[in-house]
């Protein structure tokens, strides 16, 4: 290992964002708490972006490694122990000053601090609660910080450094133990859980003493249940617990878990919630899996998000798949937009996916591809239909839906209102009718409306590549082949 | 047909709706136009509205109290768009919010409330990016400088949440297309600064951060994006050309505000 001493602030900002860009999250959101006197910052509940990279990815934070140093080996990781790059570290007193520096210029919303694992996990965390330390209460920084919690490192150092950040995040790299187990050696299952019960549980028990933990909508798992030693909710004994997951407008279905708006005057643990990250397209698991596993961490762990990070091929190793097309970019799309569908749209994994079909369609949006399936169900009034309803039509989102349902309480809707209320109407004509009527008439049949939602010339790809996916093959049927 | 022409201000506009209002000449014989962005029509009686405060409190008052607070910030921020059908569209959406209440701002399906709607929409979400992409230097008399040049006239929407978030900051914020800034000393309290005083900061403009953080942010800012996943579209989308002349990690060398992106929007450098 190159352990360079003397390098400039500027070299070892370039190589410990190197490390740490294949880091997806860089959300500033969650938590809004206003500006206090003598400090410098505040945080915005819904973040700010505030510049955007080549890759078209959001620059929220000073996303740095605090170390590229690790003592793990993991095949898919840039910083692994056998790769033969030059290693450095920020002193404290660095990533203090260059966080605070950034946000005076509005350059950047807060930080995300992230590490190489340093000779022991303990130690690692040490090093970071040191760093935020120092910034909150010596620097006296009130911007959003997001930090990783060490697998394997000490409860208690955890629970210090969860008072000091607004987000942690504990990454889960792949979505299986088989996996985790294949390229990251040093890693297990159990492993990474713990800190992510250990964050769920101190979140659930400040939202409780809160009161938080029934108007947030919270799902509670029998084990966080348990640690809360109470019923685990405020409500009333004997009253029936409300059943979820709950639509509601605007809001994630599994809850909020996070504190949102905050005070200054009180000290608050990760009150922006936690979130992690699952690699796409290094194991060979399918998009159902998925998505089943990100559902999964939804309803038990309580997290705010989980990002999916393509795959980019950083080190030659003969355990990791060969990857000529580039990094799996659609696949990610699409696992994305099905994690909206999961959280705000009140869809099940089951619903979007299944064994038989369990990878998702190249050509339309996870929604399309539902309501294509489930036609029966279709097209829907929407003077009528409820706002959960509403969210399942192919370009309705939650704003058109919730201005909708504002709306349509004035006056009946038509095609027109729709359109300026922000409805995609080249999606959404297919599947609604305004006061009885169709936009145009319209044969509703998968085939006719999936080809004219891809538009023609995708459509013959399509059928070059899928055939048979919308329809059943007969020999007594026209199948247009010239037109195709 | 009788069109009050009124100043390009908020009270201005306020100015005109009470005159035209007052003027009991019908909703459908008046016209609200600001001063210098109309096109003369024939057979129409032009009249200047002259701006009192008294006259734009009143229409501030009944606002507020007989339609909602909400609408009083969509009309005013409305009133901040650079597109010049604005008065008139505030007058139209006034006609239907004195008729309605409250409700009239879910009420989309009237061709009067999406006008404002949609300009309330457009220099709400211009003034939000900027909150983003606006860039401060600091020049030597440890001051924050931030230079913008925005199609709506958002620059007092910008300073609540700046005076919050840099308390402790002296900064100035300079809009050089209108010639006007803001101002904040320290605490909360910020003001604005027009005319010829304004003008004197293109001068305070040309000068350069000193300071190395605009290099290292630079640093950053190359090695943050993944060489694999370049996507320049995906980027001009998110982030669109015109904001980007004013942001330092565009910028080469100096504030020079024509080269930093060149014609096919690819950055250079």
């Amino acid at each position: 290992m190159l352990i360079q001493e003397n390098l400039s602030i500027e070299e070892k900002l370039r190589i410990l964002t190197d490390g740490a860009k294949y880091d997806v999250a860089c959300t500033s959101s969650g938590v809004g708490r206003a500006g206090k006197d003598g400090s410098l910052g505040n945080s915005r509940i819904d973040g700010l972006c505030h510049s955007f990279a080549p890759d078209g990815r959001c620059i929220s934070l000073l996303k740095i490694l605090y170390t590229n140093q690790c003592i793990h080996d993991c095949r898919y990781c840039i910083n692994r122990r056998s790769n033969d790059t030059v290693r450095t570290a920020f002193t404290p007193e660095e990533v203090c000053r260059l966080t605070m520096e950034f946000y005076r210029r509005n350059y950047i919303e807060g930080l995300f601090l992230s590490s190489g694992i340093l000779d022991t996990p303990d130690y690692t965390m040490e090093q970071l609660y040191r760093t935020l330390y120092l910034l909150r209460r010596e620097y006296h920084f009130n911007g959003y910080i997001h930090v990783k919690a060490i697998p394997g490192a000490d409860p208690a150092l955890i629970e210090r450094v969860g008072f000091l950040a607004d987000r942690m995040s504990v990454n889960l790299e792949l979505p299986t133990a088989e996996g985790l187990k294949k390229l990251a050696p040093g890693k297990t299952r159990e492993k990474i859980l713990r800190p992510m019960r250990q964050i769920q549980i101190g979140i659930a028990r400040q939202m409780e003493r809160e009161g938080l933990l029934e108007r947030k909508g919270a799902v509670l798992p029998d084990a966080v249940k348990k640690a809360l030693g109470t019923a685990g909710t405020a409500l009333a004994p004997g009253a029936p617990e409300p059943p979820r997951p709950r639509v509601l407008q605007g809001r994630s279905i599994y809850g909020n878990y996070g504190l949102g708006r905050v005070s200054n005057r009180k000290e608050y643990f990760v009150p922006a919630g936690q979130s992690t990250q699952m690699i796409v397209g290094a194991t060979p698991e399918s998009d159902y899996h998925m998505i089943t596993v990100a559902e999964a961490l939804y309803q038990n762990f309580g997290l705010k998000r989980v990002f999916y990070s393509a795959f980019v091929r950083v080190n030659e190793d003969s355990q990791l798949p060969d990857l000529p097309g580039g990094p799996p970019l659609l696949r990610e799309h699409r696992l994305y937009q099905a994690d909206w569908l999961l959280r705000y749209y009140g869809f099940t994994a089951s619903e979007l996916l299944s064994e038989a079909r369990p990878n998702f369609n190249v050509f339309l949006d996870p929604k399309c591809d539902w309501a294509l399936q489930n036609l029966g169900q279709f097209p829907v009034e929407v003077n009528r239909a409820s706002y959960a309803m509403l969210l399942r039509v192919p370009g309705i989102g939650t704003k058109s839906a919730m201005r909708i349902v504002a709306a349509r309480k004035q006056a009946a809707l038509r095609f027109e209102d729709l359109k300026k209320i922000g409805v995609v109407l080249k999606r959404a004509l297919y599947f609604i009718t305004c006061s009885g009527r169709m936009m145009y008439p319209i044969r509703m049949s998968e085939d006719s409306i999936a080809a004219r939602l891809i538009g023609e010339e995708r459509r013959k790809s399509l059928d070059l590549e899928q055939s048979g996916l919308y329809r059943q093959m007969s020999m007594f049927d026209d199948f247009h082949m010239e037109r195709a | 047909m009788v069109v009050f022409v009124c100043e390009d201000s908020f009270e201005g506009i306020l100015c005109g709706v009470y005159d035209a209002w007052t003027s009991r000449l019908g909703h459908k014989n008046v016209k609200l136009a600001v001063d210098g962005q109309y096109d003369l029509e024939m057979f129409a009686d032009y009249r200047d509205t002259a701006v009192s405060e008294e006259k734009a409190q009143k229409v501030a008052l009944a606002v507020r109290t007989k339609i909602s607070e909400h609408a009083y910030a969509w009309i005013y921020r409305a009133s901040l768009s650079f597109e010049p059908q604005k008065a008139d569209c505030i007058y139209r959406f006034l006609i239907f919010g004195f008729h309605i209440g409250a409700e009239v701002i879910r009420a989309l399906q009237i061709p009067a409330v999406q006008e404002v709607f949609r300009l309330n929409r457009s220099v709400g979400n211009e003034s939000h990016l900027l909150t983003e992409f606006l860039r401060f230097s600091e020049l030597p008399q440890k001051l924050l400088l931030a230079v913008i040049g925005p199609k709506n006239d958002v620059t007092a929407l910008l300073m609540p949440h700046f005076s919050d978030r840099l308390r402790g900051e002296r900064f100035i914020i300079f809009d050089e297309k209108r010639e006007k800034a803001a101002v904040h000393r320290s605490g909360t309290e910020w003001y604005m600064m027009t005319g010829a005083e304004a003008a004197r900061l293109h001068e305070l403009a040309r000068q350069t951060d000193s300071s190395e953080y605009a290099v290292l942010w630079k640093a950053f800012f190359d090695s943050v994006g993944i060489q694999e996943r370049t996507n320049y579209v995906c980027q001009r989308g998110h982030l669109p050309l015109r904001f980007r002349p004013y942001m330092t990690e565009f910028q080469q060398g100096g504030r020079s505000r024509s080269d930093a992106v060149n014609d096919d929007g690819v950055m250079t450098g």
